[in-house]
């Protein structure tokens, strides 16, 4: 248990470690997410050998905190560390001369470990603390340029969405916990009932805000103002990927409606973000749509019954939406921007960097034999083969048809127009990251499926129909892609689709308005009952410093000037009686001597 | 008996005069004469409780002595202020010492 651990507390050392020394930021998370990587794979190992470790750590008095390597989290934490180590690698050279780097690899670090917390968490608290982790690592990479204009309130946007459907993530823990007595996560699966129910929807709310999906998509393309290593990482393997890790975690637990409602949400997301990724004129805003569509598909294998479709697509999407990422990172460099028109031939002049982009587009789309074709082809036999297929079958195939339409879109923006870019620095770190996260997005394919069968147990669904129907799908998707310009392509849903299907303002109207006002109200009752009460609060003090100052002038004052000015009267008193003269003196003795010998006298004659 | 009586009276006697010597007079000297006086009373005293009512111990006889240490050095001392006050100012008259008046 201790190298699942290591695969924790390997980055998070390694965070720690940066922000202590100030120095060497690269390097050391390098090695941090590199040990990581070498303690997760060897927990795959020998939990693919059949072991399940575990272990239980003191946490809260009744609460202790447990780690679990089973398949399921194992395979996580591989996909997790794989794709932060490279993400790492890739960064080390995109970030090379930009300001903040302490911050950033620490950052970074600190994200991936507490990633692998919440994929390896074998308790709802842990899995709790690392969910608000990874929010709040992700607010603050999203926000790393802070300085740039809008970038704090994507960062601040991206925050409240999460932190709203976080809500949910509470109230299922506490409805479930409350329910079997148990914050282990195992046991809480087989809840049945009511409290099923209320507790599946609640993990949705908080799987669809993570994951953004509809309608809580609006964040996501936002966050692409990060640094774009934060996008990939962001995108492929930790924050996103959480709602949906969430839900294949949790889906025994979903009961039939849940179920459902899942796989329509997440059909609603891949059609809606699909058009979204097909009328936008920025590369990373296109493939954040198009994140927030894979998430949808994923949902639906869920809601379709077949967690480990969604499991398999989840850790191929992870290499290959990196690896695009990536790529945009080079072409941003080179290029100086992500803008779509900017971009024009960028990829024609970087073949290479070309090269690993296409490949890894073709493998979203869904290209045999790259990873994509196996695991799409998984959702969608599962799609099919579910009981609500009339309904989730059209969705999966359309979302399908829009995947390989806006990466046809993309790639044909890169690959026709002219115009040379600039040269890129770190080049070598950035064309590491990328040649081996596009590796592993065409060579998953073969590797996957079978893993994932191994390791839950369950068969892939797989399904002739389902076969075709997507093979046309994808290739339709990419001929339409290729061929027809968008806007014809769109019609009249082009307006609504840029603007991102936020009607009316969208989700900000429920979410950041209220949030927002709430903090007005905050403020103005700061300022006009807490403000007033303090200030209140030094009036009275200086009120009755007033006072004390009063009765010590006017009563301890006096007290003492009185006592001190009779002393001198009567030291005035006593100085008359010292006249100098001795005979005077002399009397007074013997008057004194005369008047002890009566004293002495009546005292012997009284014994 | 009687004869203690009749030393006490002596002694009383003496005492009397010295301190009528003593706050009547303004010459220093005059003044210590005073002084010497009443200490001749007490001595006087002390012999005569030692001699008649106990001369088995030698107690008294010790006063007597620390009594006439003590008169040599008040004479010393005493006259030793005189002498240069009378140097100082040409006179001992004590009326006009009136220096360390409070």
């Amino acid at each position: 248990m201790i190298l699942a651990a290591t695969a924790i507390l390997a980055p998070l050392a390694a965070a720690a470690l940066i922000l202590a020394l100030r120095r060497l930021p690269a390097a050391l998370a390098l090695a941090g997410t590199g040990a990581g990587l070498a303690a997760s794979a060897a927990t795959l190992l020998r939990v693919a050998g059949g072991a399940s470790l575990s272990a239980t750590l003191p946490g809260l008095p009744g609460l202790p905190l447990r780690l679990l390597a089973e398949p399921l989290t194992a395979l996580l934490s591989a996909v997790v560390a794989v794709v932060g180590f490279f993400v790492v690698v890739y960064a080390v050279g995109y970030m090379e001369g930009e300001g903040g780097r302490v911050r950033f690899f620490a950052g970074m670090s600190f994200f991936v470990a507490a990633m692998q917390a919440l994929v390896l968490a074998g308790d709802w608290v842990l899995l709790l603390a690392a969910w608000e982790l990874i929010g709040l690592s992700s607010y603050l990479l999203i926000g790393h340029r802070h300085e740039r204009e809008g970038v704090p309130q994507a960062a601040t946007r991206a925050f409240l969405y999460t932190r709203t459907a976080d809500l949910g993530l509470y109230a299922a823990i506490f409805v479930l916990v409350a329910h079997a007595g148990t914050s282990e996560i195992s046991p809480t699966l087989q809840t049945g009932g009511a409290a099923a129910t209320a507790a599946g929807l609640l993990l949705l709310v908080a799987a669809m805000g993570k994951s953004a999906q509809t309608p809580l998509q609006g964040w996501l393309q936002d966050a692409m103002v990060g640094p774009t290593p934060v996008s990939a990482l962001l995108h492929s393997a930790t924050l996103v990927a959480a709602g949906a890790i969430l839900m294949i975690r949790t889906s025994p637990l979903l009961s039939p409606a849940v179920l459902l409602l899942a796989g329509l949400a997440g059909g609603a997301t891949a059609l809606l973000a699909g058009l979204v990724a097909l009328a936008e004129r920025d590369l990373k805003r296109l493939l954040a749509a198009s994140t927030s569509a894979q998430y949808g598909l994923m949902l639906l294998a869920v809601g379709a019954g077949s967690s480990v479709a969604a499991l398999v697509h989840l850790a191929a999407h992870a290499a290959i939406k990196s690896a695009l990422f990536l790529g945009s990172g080079v072409f941003q460099h080179a290029r100086g921007s992500t803008r779509l028109d900017r971009l024009e031939g960028a990829g024609r002049a970087r073949p290479r960097t070309f090269l690993g982009f296409a490949v890894a587009g073709l493998a979203l789309a869904g290209v045999p034999p790259l990873s994509g074709y196996f695991t799409k082809d998984a959702i969608l036999a599962a799609a099919f083969g579910s009981p609500y297929a009339p309904l989730l079958a059209p969705l999966a195939l359309a979302g399908t048809l829009l995947t390989g339409a806006y990466v046809a879109r993309a790639l044909g923006l890169l690959w026709r127009g002219a115009g040379a870019g600039g040269p890129v620095k770190g080049a070598r770190w950035m064309g590491a990251g990328l040649a081996a996260l596009a590796l592993l997005a065409a060579a998953l394919g073969l590797a996957v499926p079978p893993i994932g069968e191994l390791l839950t147990g369950q068969e892939l669904p797989e399904g002739a129909l389902a076969t075709v129907a997507g093979l046309a799908a994808t290739l339709g998707g990419l001929a339409l892609g290729w061929l027809v310009p968008e806007d014809r392509m769109l019609g009249p849903l082009r307006a609504p689709a840029e603007r991102g299907f936020r009607p009316g303002g969208g989700l900000d109207a429920l979410v950041a308005r209220p949030a927002l006002a709430l903090g007005r109200a905050a403020a103005r009752f700061d300022d006009g009952v807490v403000h007033a009460a303090v200030l209140s609060a030094g009036r009275a003090a200086l009120a009755v410093a007033a006072a004390s100052r009063l009765t010590d002038e006017r009563g301890i004052d006096a007290l003492v000037l009185s006592l001190a000015r009779g002393t001198r009267r009567l030291g005035g008193r006593a100085r008359e009686l010292q006249t100098g003269l001795v005979h005077r003196e002399l009397l007074l003795a013997a008057g004194g001597a005369a008047l002890m010998l009566v004293v002495l006298t009546i005292g012997a004659a009284g014994t | 008996m009687m004869a203690l009586y009749v030393a006490l009276a002596v002694g009383a006697v003496l005492f009397g005069v010295g301190l009528y010597g003593a706050l009547s007079q303004t010459n220093l000297v005059m003044i210590m004469m005073g002084v010497e006086l009443m200490l001749g009373a007490a001595m006087v005293n002390l012999v005569a409780f030692w001699r008649f009512l106990h001369p088995e111990t030698y107690a008294g006889q010790m006063f007597v002595l620390v009594v006439m240490t003590v008169m040599a050095l008040e004479m010393a001392v005493g006259f030793g202020v005189g002498t240069a006050r009378f140097r100082a100012k040409g006179s001992v008259e004590m009326e006009e010492a009136r220096e360390l008046r409070g």
